[in-house]
């Protein structure tokens, strides 16, 4: 297993240190930033009246027409930026293995050595992991580290950070998980990373659609991730969403298992 | 003792054809000749023998135990270069060894080095910046450097100096005498008439040949150049059935073989290419009694023996696989 866990290292160190980098920058200046932006929405409610659905489609909530100071905090949370790196990072991570192994040929090389495929997937997923919580941290840090800039009442509470940093991890779990599945159904890396990215937009745009269509709200209960991931509740409630982390890691429990039974079954064809 | 076993292995790619029907045994310490043209079936039967590709049906064990099913198992014992090496960009020849240090769970950096240093290889270049020929010889050494039991190269040469060639061949031929087994796999004829001593030949999917070199000899032709004196004339004289004829004195290029234009034009007037089908004996003993200037009797051509086989289906193939 070591073998294995140094080639990962070998392979995605760079990407995810600039991606936890990257996280950690625009996270720190979404928290300094965000209070102000978002502190004179309601100019840009009148103004541009699409704003404010596209917000409650992120938030989960109807921030009203003025957003609190932890409201515009929670809006970090789901900002497109922040949710875009971090998905960027897992869908790049999971399609590597075995859809980019079997994509540029190496997958010969590395399934022929005296592992098992169960071996090789137990190692994958312990470097996502890993990869992931590293990238968290650092969002996290940089988040903190702005934070230290913004009033003390407009911070948000450490308890209810993690609340939030705990959902967004499930999601993180249940994202990586599909793009595993996906991979391990693909022979051809671009292809699975391009059906993941269609299947986020579409999980994203079904949210935005439910806020104006019936039939959208209930597909969106269904289908959209983003309807498991609501920070501005837990910071309005304080409460821990137990229900949506539950669904989240069942949904990720489910693809997770797929991808390793499918990969453990699939021929491999190089050529 | 058997160190790999198919039999009845099937494998389709959809409605492409793999392989069918493949039935193969590997003793123990032999340098197995696996030989077929391209796209004849023999990645996809190495393949199926790594554990890579799933059998649709039959079964196919390398020490005794299912491919598909212990495949991490074998694969301890087993060294493998597949036929289009693709290796990762950052690797290089230290790292690869530290790499399977790590899976094997031994030290394997010396013998590596030795091998790596064998192949005049430089052990901190890195693959991407390596000829396509090194990167080959890296696959190689990394293949070998656990001293496995059995060596699958599917056509390893290919990217080689003739050089290489030798101290692959030379590795293979001291891996051998030390019981372990090679299985080597090629297009080329050259390579496996000098390496192996049981040769398979795969023709669309199935195996049309399975002998040993010795026996393949036996049946292959030989070519003889029978110099006559001037007295004798080619056209009379009573040729035995077990020597068919491809250049007589006298025949225009449309009545002779294409292999006749080895013979020197000064040559043509006394010279008669013969293709022997039998034994050297039986026909020495005939030519005893003719009274020829010269005999010259070559060695058995494989080459012809196998063109049958590779060469679009004829009554001949047809013949040789039933």
């Amino acid at each position: 297993m070591t073998g294995l866990l140094q080639k990962i290292w070998m392979e995605v160190r760079w990407p995810v240190l600039w991606l936890s980098l990257g996280l950690g920058v625009v996270m720190g200046l979404l928290t300094a930033l965000l209070p102000k932006v978002l502190g004179n929405i309601h100019t840009m409610f009148d103004k541009m009246p699409i704003v404010k659905p596209l917000l409650i489609a992120l938030l989960g909530v109807d921030p009203g027409d003025q957003v609190s100071a932890q409201l515009s905090q929670a809006f970090l949370w789901v900002h497109p930026t922040v949710l875009t790196l971090l998905w960027a990072h897992e869908v790049m991570y999971c399609s590597r293995m075995p859809a980019g192994e079997i994509d540029r040929g190496t997958a010969d090389f590395l399934l022929c050595q005296p592992v098992s495929r169960w071996q090789v997937y137990f190692a994958e997923t312990i470097g996502w992991l890993m990869s992931g919580f590293c990238i968290l941290c650092v969002g996290y840090a940089g988040h903190l580290a702005a934070s230290m800039s913004v009033q003390p009442d407009m911070r948000l509470s450490v308890s209810h950070t993690m609340m939030v940093m705990a959902n967004l991890a499930a999601v993180y779990l249940a994202v990586g998980s599909l793009a595993f599945l996906i991979s391990a159904l693909s022979d051809r890396r671009g292809r699975a990373i391009g059906i993941v990215f269609t299947a986020l937009l579409a999980s994203f745009l079904l949210n935005f659609l439910a806020q104006f269509l019936d039939w959208a709200k209930s597909i969106s209960r269904w289908l959209s991730v983003m309807e498991y991931y609501r920070p501005a509740i837990i910071i309005q409630t304080g409460l821990f969403p137990w229900s949506d982390v539950a669904v989240l890691l069942c949904m990720a429990a489910v693809l997770w298992t797929a991808a390793g039974v499918v990969f453990r079954m699939r021929s491999v064809c190089t050529v | 003792m058997s160190v790999v076993v198919t039999s009845d292995l099937c494998r389709r790619y959809g409605s492409r054809r793999g392989i069918s029907d493949v039935n193969l045994t590997i003793e123990q310490g032999e340098i197995f000749g696996f030989l077929g043209p391209n796209g004849a079936g023999k990645s996809t039967l190495i393949r199926v023998l790594m554990g890579l590709l799933r059998a649709g049906s039959g079964a196919s064990k390398i020490f005794d135990k299912d491919c598909w099913k212990q495949g991490s198992v074998i694969r301890r014992d087993v060294g493998y270069v597949p036929g289009d090496v693709r290796l990762y960009p950052w690797l290089t020849t230290r790292r690869g060894l530290a790499m399977l240090s790590r899976i094997h769970g031994r030290d394997l950096s010396c013998a590596g080095m030795a091998l790596a240093e064998k192949f005049r290889l430089e052990p901190d270049l890195l693959v991407r910046k390596m000829s396509r020929g090194n990167r080959q010889k890296v696959a190689i050494v990394l293949a070998m450097a656990h001293s496995p039991q059995l060596v699958i190269l599917d056509e390893p040469t290919s990217g080689l100096d003739p050089l290489m060639q030798d101290t692959l061949m030379a590795c293979l031929r001291e891996m051998a005498a030390e019981g372990r087994t090679v299985m080597f796999s090629s297009h080329t004829l050259s390579e496996v008439e000098t390496l192996c001593d049981h040769i398979a030949i795969v023709r669309d999917g199935q195996i049309v040949e399975d002998s040993t070199l010795t026996a393949l000899k036996a049946q292959a032709p030989r070519q003889i150049l029978v110099t006559l004196r001037p007295e004798q004339v080619a056209a009379v004289i009573q040729w035995p059935e077990f020597v068919s004829v491809k250049f007589l004195p006298g025949m225009n290029s449309q009545q002779a073989d294409s292999s006749a234009a080895l013979i020197a034009p000064s040559l043509r007037e006394r010279t008669c290419l013969l293709q022997l089908l039998g034994t050297s004996a039986a026909f020495l003993k005939w030519a005893a009694a003719q009274d020829f200037a010269d005999i010259t009797i070559g060695a058995p051509s494989l080459e012809v023996l196998f063109r049958r086989y590779y060469e679009p289906a004829t009554e001949a193939v047809e013949e040789a696989v039933s």
